[in-house]
């Protein structure tokens, strides 16, 4: 086939769909330059840095340490708190900014300036190189750098990856099972006492994960919490009964903090009062001349927030303070004024904060071109400073106004200090909202980019008029897609999208309801109803979104019935590994054959089955309560990675076989069904990669897929069908646009190193498992011959018992119809000799992707404008962006790779299946 | 009174349904252009007792849609033989063969015995039918039950109680509905915008205004309210007689 104008147009909007989310999403997400290097001290009229109280630091986090869990009456922190009550401990909430997930956290804490949105996707990515702190100034390596500095560090290893060749002692452990709540924890107490023994190191990093898995798993309240806060009391207790013992650590600061909270249900990932307000205790014998006694257990201000609230980039300067180096080079964190009284000299704390303003002014510079900054006598209108620039500009003009007042002379402190304070925090606050740094005309031309794309799509359209007919089915894809377009507009139908998907898919059901009724004989539309039973069970299935997270869901009941759930899960791999024998052995005929292709599917199957089972007893023991205890010590011996390679492995030689008997068998005339077979292996992998309490799904997805299969409609509308279903089968998995629901307990199966492609692919499976899974049923339902066979064999029948009515005029016209657009469709028809009998309508796979192109940029293109109109927004770093890294999903992804790539894929072997048909 | 449904009929034999008549009647003709925005006002009365109780508020509020309804069919639609009338083929087809008697006059005994029948199919049929679709549309089955409940009932008693009082048990009719194959009229029209209102009356209910109207089942009871009288004056005035295009 030539390409002709219309096509060329579908594929221009195709090219520039990724083109559009790439250059959005280099203006939305800027990478923000940091400076290079390491800090050094210059020189002030102070003279040299005033010395530090303190020669090494104890660093312990205890992932999603809330604030709370430390401070509360329900705390199991006894000992900590009894620190806090003698006054060697100086304790805040330490604000956490969103996202609130670990490596973020990390790098403010260490780096002391404000991550970007892009380290999200770096979090998932996380052997890239761009992301790694290797050459950016952070207290470690400035610690490092000093004489004799050498780091220890034990526990979570993101800090391996972000700080690589770094530590002269490791020991990481990685979070693969988030069920594991001890052995990641002993993995780093284990190395506590030698430590505290050895005297070599000037920085010992503790990152515990056992508490946050504790979270993820059964929320705040589960009865693992307060156990485990109180194992992690008694570490702190042994820190610090070495540090008052042992002569080589009194001058130890210890910091216990978390790197971010949790909510209610046990994530984290947004912006919630809990998710933002982790702990942040300082501790040390030498504390007990400035801390005030305080309160403890005490109760909160407002929610979460303990005494003092600090901002979690404080601390790097805070300890370039109290260990006496420079303040890293892109820190925009303020020295913690609690800690001033730590130096007797009111001009060592000058010097102090001083150092801290000028090094964020340098930061400051780099954004704003105000002359203000470096010319004291430049003019300035402070009246009412317009913009965040002039009015960082005043407030620095304060302070050299103070020293010119002086004439050479030093101020008194308690004029200068509150000067550099109200700089440094207003420096903080503004540079730390990124909104300035929005490069509006990248994302002017993504959005340019996409209508572009909405445009060619619909070109195309105009161009081949059979794309898209003025029909009820047509209105309700345009009104799908317009629909769809204005709700990106609302924070909460973001938030809440899965019911805009629930609700239209019920509608089209209905609508698919009214169609079959005209084509049934009692006028019921049996198949329709039945879509709409289980797509009632589907949705109910996860509770998704943000308004009801947590309320009951099929899921979380079929969790507490381990046996019922495991006989649903059983029950769908044994169906799928029947259609898989089936394929196998429809395709051969010898005993021997036979026999093997049965032997191996078995095998297969079961390696698919036990690798749940092995899964499950390391992820989540609860559910194999029933199961002998023996029994779940021998899943456990089993190798995870080797089973998982397993079943890829078997999916993939099973395709290969396939293809090579389809090449050799093409003429036989066997009825193919090549793309039904490789969609069942599909499935298995699919099934892998899906939550076991989530399988049961895709029994009723194959339910589904053939009743639409077995309806009468055109190709347009499987097409509405197949957009519907993608998307309410995404959120039925309980996916939804939040951050927090990225399900990565998957993403490891089979790799046993780090491979960011591998691990890249197997997250985007487990997440996009039930688009994948529609999208490669489309072609299977859209294969109309079991459709119109009901017809015509229904026809028949009423034509021998009645006379003809307007049903059946109905009928049949809606059948020759079909039969028309068949004709169109199947390449060589003019030479069919049987044309209007027995051609099943092709589908036609171009019409397919126009009709998701179209969506696609349409959807892409509201999401953007949305993005960029609501940048001020208060929830742009909650709802929007999220949405953004999703859309972008969804277009690079799932778009172009699954609908057009894995799509395309099997529509071609179903047009061999087609002709394989014929032939026969 | 005597009406005039049975004298201007097309003289080719018909395959189509045809829209539904009122009541030629002098008081039929104002009725039905009042009895919806009655019926709307009786509900704009009664909003903010729903949002405040829906439970207790919505039965009440029940009485009142049902006597209204009640006159509605009495006084401005032909009850269930005469619509039948007009599709004997499809009688034929599924032998259920009537017996027919001319019905020039009718008398209110012929009208009240099948709205008296009609009322107890609705809520014998009607209700748990509108319960389980309404179930199998999003709402909750495990709670609110009686909210759910209620709910069902306005809707079936705006929706399906006119059409059971014209169709009766003639299941050609309703089969014509379910593909909808039959021309819009008052009965049909109305019975459409109120199930079409119900589905769009769940619109609000994600919105994080936290208003008390966004609870179960208000905005889904208010939707079919206002998509009855939409309906009405769409299916019964602007687009009377055609069929909506599948």
């Amino acid at each position: 086939m030539l390409p002709n104008s219309s096509s060329i147009s579908l594929l221009i909007s195709n090219i520039l769909i990724p083109i559009a989310v790439l250059v959005f999403a280099t203006g939305f997400f800027p990478y923000k330059p940091f400076i290079p290097g390491l800090a050094t001290y210059q020189s002030l009229e102070y003279g040299d840095p005033p010395e530090a109280p303190f020669d090494k630091v104890i660093f312990m986090v205890v992932d999603a340490l809330r604030s709370d869990f430390v401070y509360s009456v329900n705390s199991g922190f006894s000992f900590t708190q009894s620190l806090i009550r003698s006054g060697v401990a100086l304790p805040f909430t330490a604000h956490a900014s969103s996202p609130t997930i670990t490596m973020p956290r990390v790098k403010a804490m260490t780096t002391g300036s404000v991550p970007s949105f892009l380290d999200v996707i770096l979090n998932f990515a996380e052997s890239d190189t761009t992301s790694t702190l290797a050459h950016q100034d952070t207290w470690l390596a400035q610690l490092k750098a000093k004489r004799g500095g050498r780091l220890v560090m034990y526990g979570d290893d993101t800090w391996l990856k972000l700080f690589p060749e770094t530590f002269t002692r490791a020991d990481g452990t990685s979070s693969f099972f988030v069920s594991d709540f001890t052995e990641v924890d002993n993995n780093v107490t284990r190395h506590v006492p030698e430590e505290l023994n050895a005297s070599d190191w000037n920085a010992m990093i503790m990152h515990y994960l056992g508490l946050d898995h504790i979270g993820h798993k059964a929320g705040p309240l589960s009865p693992n919490m307060i156990p485990k806060q109180v194992e992690m009391d008694r570490i702190v207790e042994q820190i610090y009964h070495a540090i008052e013992t042992k002569s080589h650590l009194k001058s130890t600061i210890f910091i216990l903090c978390g790197d971010h909270g949790m909510n209610d249900g046990g994530n984290h990932g947004g912006s919630g009062a809990g998710e933002t307000s982790p702990a942040l205790v300082f501790m040390s014998p030498k504390l007990k001349s400035i801390a005030k006694k305080k309160q403890s257990p005490t109760v909160p201000l407002s929610a979460f927030h303990y005494y003092t609230l600090v901002e979690q980039s404080d601390i790097a300067p805070t300890l370039a303070g109290l260990l006496g180096f420079p303040i890293p080079l892109n820190n925009l964190g303020v020295f913690i004024p609690d800690f001033l009284p730590l130096w007797n000299n009111g001009n060592d704390r000058v010097q102090l904060l001083l150092r801290n303003a000028l090094q964020i002014l340098n930061i400051v510079k780099m954004t704003f071109s105000q002359q203000a900054f470096d010319n004291p006598f430049a003019k300035l209108d402070c009246s009412d400073p317009t913009s965040s620039g002039t009015e960082l500009a005043c407030k620095w003009r304060r302070v050299t106004d103070i020293y010119r007042g002086m004439e050479g002379f030093k101020p008194k402190p308690e004029s200068i200090l509150p000067a550099l304070t109200a700089f440094c925090k207003s420096a903080q606050s503004i540079m730390s909202s990124t909104a300035s740094n929005y490069d509006v005309s990248r994302l002017l031309l993504g959005i340019g980019l996409a209508g572009a794309s909405a445009a060619f799509a619909l070109i195309h359209m105009l161009l081949d008029p059979k794309t898209i007919t003025i029909s009820a089915t047509g209105t309700q894809y345009s009104l799908v897609i317009a629909l769809y377009g204005i709700m990106m507009f609302a924070s909460s139908y973001v938030e809440e999208e899965q019911h805009f998907w629930y609700w239209t898919t019920s509608f089209w059901f209905m609508y698919l309801g009214i169609v079959e009724s005209r084509h049934s004989q009692t006028g019921l539309p049996k198949k329709s109803l039945g879509l709409l039973l289980f797509h009632r069970i589907v949705v109910r299935w996860n509770q998704t979104g943000q308004k009801h997270a947590g309320a009951p869901d099929i899921a979380h009941f079929l969790l507490s019935y381990p046996v019922l759930i495991w006989t649903l899960v059983i029950s769908t791999y044994l169906t799928l590994s029947y259609f898989v024998y089936r394929d196998y052995v429809r395709r051969l005929t010898g005993d021997f054959e036979r026999a093997m292709a049965r032997l191996s599917v078995a095998w297969l199957s079961l390696v698919a089955i036990f690798f749940k089972f092995a899964f499950v007893a390391r992820d989540a023991p609860e559910l194999l309560g029933w199961f002998p205890e023996s029994g779940v010590e021998w899943l456990l011996l089993l190798p995870l990675v080797k089973l998982a390679r397993g079943i890829f492995a078997g999916c993939f030689f099973g395709v290969l076989w396939l293809g090579y008997w389809e090449g050799m068998h093409i003429r036989t005339g066997q009825p193919a069904a090549l793309a039904q077979s490789l969609h069942n292996l599909l499935s298995l992998i699919i099934l892998t990669q899906t939550r076991t309490q989530n399988i049961p799904l895709f029994f009723i997805f194959t339910v589904m897929a053939n009743l639409i299969a077995r309806l009468p409609l055109i190709s347009f509308q499987r097409t509405l069908s197949i957009i519907l279903l993608t998307h309410t089968s995404f959120f039925s998995l309980g996916n939804s646009n939040a951050i927090s629901s990225i399900d990565l307990s998957n993403a490891y199966n089979g790799v046993s190193g780090y491979n960011v492609i591998a691990v890249g692919i197997l997250v985007f499976i487990s997440n996009w498992a039930g688009p994948i899974w529609w999208t490669t049923t489309s072609n299977l339902i859209s294969n109309q011959s079991l459709a119109l066979d009901d017809v015509r064999r229904k026809t028949k029948e009423n034509d021998r018992r009645n006379g003809k009515n307007w049903i059946l005029r109905e009928r049949e016209h809606l059948a020759s119809l079909a039969e028309r657009a068949s004709d169109e469709n199947v390449s060589p028809s003019p030479q069919e000799p049987n044309k209007t009998i027995s051609t099943p309508q092709q589908f036609l796979f171009i019409h397919h992707v126009a009709l998701l192109t179209f969506f696609t940029s349409v959807s892409l293109l509201a999401i953007m404008i949305a993005c960029t109109a609501l940048r001020t927004h208060l929830f742009i770093w909650t709802v929007f962006s999220p949405k953004y890294l999703y859309a972008m999903a969804w277009c690079m992804g799932h778009h172009i790779f699954i609908n057009i790539g894995l799509g395309g894929l099997m529509w071609w072997v179903g047009k061999m299946d087609i002709k394989t048909k014929k032939r026969a | 009174m005597s009406s005039t449904t049975t004298v201007t009929r097309p003289t080719e034999p018909s395959t189509i349904a045809l829209p539904i008549e009122p009541l030629a009647t002098d008081f039929a003709k104002i009725y039905i252009h009042i009895h919806p925005f009655l019926l709307l006002s009786l509900y704009i009365y009664r909003f903010d007792a729903i949002v405040g109780d829906p439970v207790s508020t919505l039965p009440t509020l029940l009485v009142g849609s049902v006597g209204l309804q009640l006159v509605y069919i009495l006084t401005c639609l032909p009850p269930t033989t005469a619509g039948t009338k007009s599709n004997p083929p499809m009688l034929a087809k599924i032998g259920l063969k009537k017996k027919r008697t001319k019905q020039n006059e009718q008398g209110y005994g012929d009208k009240v015995i099948p709205a008296v029948l009609s009322l107890i199919l609705t809520a014998l049929l009607g209700v748990p039918l509108i319960y389980i679709f309404v179930v199998l549309f999003g709402g909750p089955l495990t709670t609110h039950f009686l909210h759910t409940f209620f709910c069902a009932a306005h809707i079936a008693f705006l929706a399906v109680l006119p059409l059971v009082y014209v169709f009766g048990v003639d299941s050609g009719r309703w089969r014509e509905l379910a593909g909808l194959l039959i021309p819009l009229d008052d009965v049909v029209g109305g019975a459409l915008g109120t199930v079409f209102g119900a589905w769009v009356g769940a619109v609000p209910i994600p919105l994080d205004w936290d208003r008390e109207w966004q609870k179960w089942p208000v905005t889904i009871v208010t939707g079919a309210y206002g998509g009855y009288v939409m309906g009405k004056l769409l299916g019964g005035q602007i687009l009377k007689g055609k069929v909506i295009e599948i």
